[in-house]
């Protein structure tokens, strides 16, 4: 269970309960950006929430960011909440000032979620072993994805100069167990609300003069998504503590965090299928609410890596791993150490 | 905010990892000495009392009743470390397996201080052995229409009928089964249901083994034949019988026999490929491994909540539910991960593995509950019945 207790979770979860009702993401996809909303992020000093003291944050506990986190999708928030307070995050691992505004994070060359909106941009480059920050000038934002508002776009530092820059101790392997925990707590929350308005829906709407929640066949498939989005809650907290636990050294949480991602992306398509299945036509509509979860999961399941990538990334460590090791792993969450 | 489900997250206790690597010890030790053949879906098609004996020695049995009826006065969380590394194992422990989790805790509850005095030590010591006795031909998931009839008699109570799929009542010491001791209230089958002790070496009890496709048999027929049984043995309340059933499977639902009956499958894979793994294997080794680790979370999250006197139906039948597809996955995910190898090049063992595997898929998704009933169960939690 994510921890949706505490400040930083509870001051997120009202902001986004006042100020992201279910008007504003298909407002935000009709070109009227939320500014509101992300006023009241900054305001609250939402967005420092994952920065160190010395760096201006106020340093909240890891736990409450992702609780924080898990209110902005229930929401469907349009707007880079998560990708700033993460890319704020690796400036300060690196010592270095938050973002001015909106940000978002990519591995060199990557993929960047919220690309298309985003003011800057932190860059990991792995052979430097530095973290740098980036305009992302107005006129050079290119959407490329079709999946998602929020997608992903690309951005080439190549003949840019670095607003900031500066060496990290963290590794890759650290920024990658960040970036997929924060994106497990994302798809889990979706997830979740998706079933919501499942249920909701196949309560209300009839036919045969009963409501399709009276049907055998609605009932196993919302049963069996239920069970999906049990194991992906489960799936992101357990990522989520291990980020918690280890956050002066992510690497540590690595496998929780690819576990979850790989457990996650997986069950994608089998919760998106039956929640599209029981809405009928109506839920393949831009009005009805349904597309800015399951876009979303689309999406995320393919960015920054998509399950079959991870998988196999995984099952190459555990290839060469021993059995004893593997056991160890699966029943106490203390993977092999790389 | 809150989930809709609540699966807290629980970390290793170090003291319970020792008693894991005292496990692995003994587990180590009789399989090289050649006293049992690692098997899949060992809990329940796996038993040799000599083994559970040697459990019993070691104080494995029992763990969580204390000391005065043979326990060792510790929690689930020890019994569950020991549960998981006999799965993993594959180990003969289908012979104590349900008294042991299921029949001493009801003994407990609601047995007389004789029978506690009597019986629990024995099991403790692996040598009493207990069947469920809840199916009938006309009551598999429709529980609630079991016809075993038990009247009230001068002394105690006279059972007539027939129970079904009893695993391993051949050789078992007792049974506790749901019989109607007074009629349906009208359409409300739940009311008049009662649990019963039975002694199975009564006169008028008749067991029958019954051969499953691999040609085992270790589930039974047993009929009872005017079968007078005393008074005590009367487990709880007359009538309350279904209340007390649904109690207890919601409580069996969720343990690590729900998703790592088939773990000796991979691990003997695993040994069998290490360092050979092609890129597609890896993938599901990847996969799978996840899967496992997720369930694992969810399993011992519930674990923590029942030790804490909580029990959460709901979560328990969803991990049945995915839990039970994923031990029959990861048979066919070794299957396919196993043409890495050269046919020739698979030990005798790593075939003789995967097809008890195979052969004994098919009950995963029934006993305890089928698939459609944990669905059920779920689909009334989220409000759709």
């Amino acid at each position: 269970m994510i921890n949706t207790e505490g400040m930083v979770a509870e001051t997120a979860a009202k902001i986004f309960t006042d100020l992201c009702g279910r008007e504003i993401p298909h407002q935000a996809e009709a070109g009227a950006y939320p500014q509101e909303l992300w006023d009241a992020l900054v305001e609250n000093g939402l967005l420092l929430a994952w920065v160190s003291e010395d760096n201006g944050g106020f340093a909240a506990e890891p736990d409450e960011i992702f609780g924080a986190i898990w209110a902005s999708v229930q929401a469907a928030s349009p707007v880079p909440f998560a990708e700033t307070l993460l890319a704020n995050h690796m400036l300060d691992q690196a010592g270095l000032a938050p973002a001015s505004g909106s940000a978002s994070f990519a591995f060199s060359g990557a993929d960047i979620p919220f690309g298309g909106q985003v003011e800057q941009i932190v860059l990991f480059d792995a052979k430097q072993g530095t973290i740098s920050l980036f305009d992302n000038p107005a006129d050079e934002r290119r959407h490329v994805d079709s999946l998602s508002p929020d997608g992903a776009t690309r951005f080439d530092p190549a003949g840019k100069a670095a607003l900031a820059s500066a060496k990290t101790n963290f590794t890759g392997r650290a920024f990658e167990a960040l970036i997929l925990t924060v994106r497990a707590v994302q798809m889990a929350s979706a997830i979740e609300a998706a079933l919501n308005l499942s249920i909701a829906h196949v309560s209300e709407r009839e036919q045969f003069g009963r409501p399709l929640s009276k049907f055998q066949a609605i009932q196993h498939q919302l049963a069996v998504a239920a069970s999906e989005s049990a194991a992906a809650t489960m799936a992101a907290t357990q990522a989520a503590s291990a980020c918690a636990r280890n956050g002066n050294d992510p690497a540590k949480a690595w496998h929780e965090a690819v576990i979850a991602k790989v457990q996650i992306s997986h069950s994608v398509e089998a919760v998106t299928v039956p929640f599209h299945q029981v809405h009928g036509a109506m839920g393949y509509t831009q009005e009805y609410d349904l597309h800015h979860y399951t876009r979303r999961l689309w999406a995320w399941r393919d960015a920054l890596g998509n399950e079959h990538h991870w998988s196999r990334l995984l099952g190459a460590e555990l290839a060469v791993a021993s059995p004893d090791q593997i056991w160890k792993g699966v029943t106490t969450g203390e993977w092999i150490a790389s | 905010m809150m989930q809709r489900f609540s699966f807290p997250v629980v970390q290793p206790d170090p003291a319970l990892e020792d008693l894991r690597a005292e496990l692995q010890g003994f587990l180590r030790e009789e399989l090289n000495a050649g006293n049992f053949r690692p098997e899949p879906e060992c809990w329940m098609a796996s038993a040799d009392p000599e083994f559970s004996k040697k459990m019993g020695t070691r104080g494995w049995i029992g763990l969580t009743w204390s000391k005065q009826y043979g326990g060792q006065g510790k929690s689930a969380l020890e019994r569950y470390i020991v549960t998981e590394e006999t799965l993993r194992a594959g180990a003969p422990v289908g012979a104590h397996w349900i008294a042991d989790r299921q029949h001493a805790p009801m003994l407990l509850e609601h047995g007389t201080e004789e029978q506690k005095l009597d019986i629990l030590p024995r099991i403790a010591a692996g040598e009493c052995y207990f069947a469920i006795g809840l199916s009938e031909p006309g009551a598999g998931s429709d529980l609630a229409n079991v016809k075993t009839r038990a009247e009230k008699v001068a002394d105690g109570w006279k059972i007539n009928g027939q129970k079904i799929w009893s695993s391993g009542a051949h050789m078992s010491h007792y049974m506790v089964a749901l019989l109607r001791t007074s009629p349906a209230d009208g359409r409300n089958r739940h009311v008049g249901l009662s649990q019963i002790m039975i002694d199975l070496s009564l006169p008028g009890v008749t067991i029958r083994p019954i051969t499953d496709l691999s040609g085992d048999a270790h589930f039974n027929e047993v009929y009872f034949e005017d079968v007078i049984v005393p008074d005590d043995c009367l487990l709880g309340e007359e009538g309350g019988g279904w209340k007390q059933v649904t109690g207890e499977l919601a409580m069996e639902r969720s343990g690590p026999e729900r998703f790592l009956s088939s773990y000796i499958t991979l691990e003997t894979a695993l040994y069998q490929l290490q360092g050979k793994l092609g890129s597609d294997s890896q993938a599901r080794l990847g996969k799978l491994v996840a899967s496992l680790r997720t369930l694992k979370g969810m399993s011992w999250g519930i674990a923590n909540l029942l030790h804490q006197g909580i029990s959460p139906e709901t979560e328990a039948a969803l991990v049945k539910d995915l839990g039970n597809r994923l031990e029959n996955d990861l048979t066919q995910q070794v299957r396919a991960m196993l043409n890495d190898l050269p046919a020739e090049e698979w030990s005798d063992e790593m075939r003789r593995i995967i097809n008890i595997g195979v052969l004994r898929s098919p009950p995963n998704t029934l006993r305890g509950g089928t698939t459609e009933v944990m669905r059920g169960i779920t689909a009334r939690q989220l409000g759709l019945r």
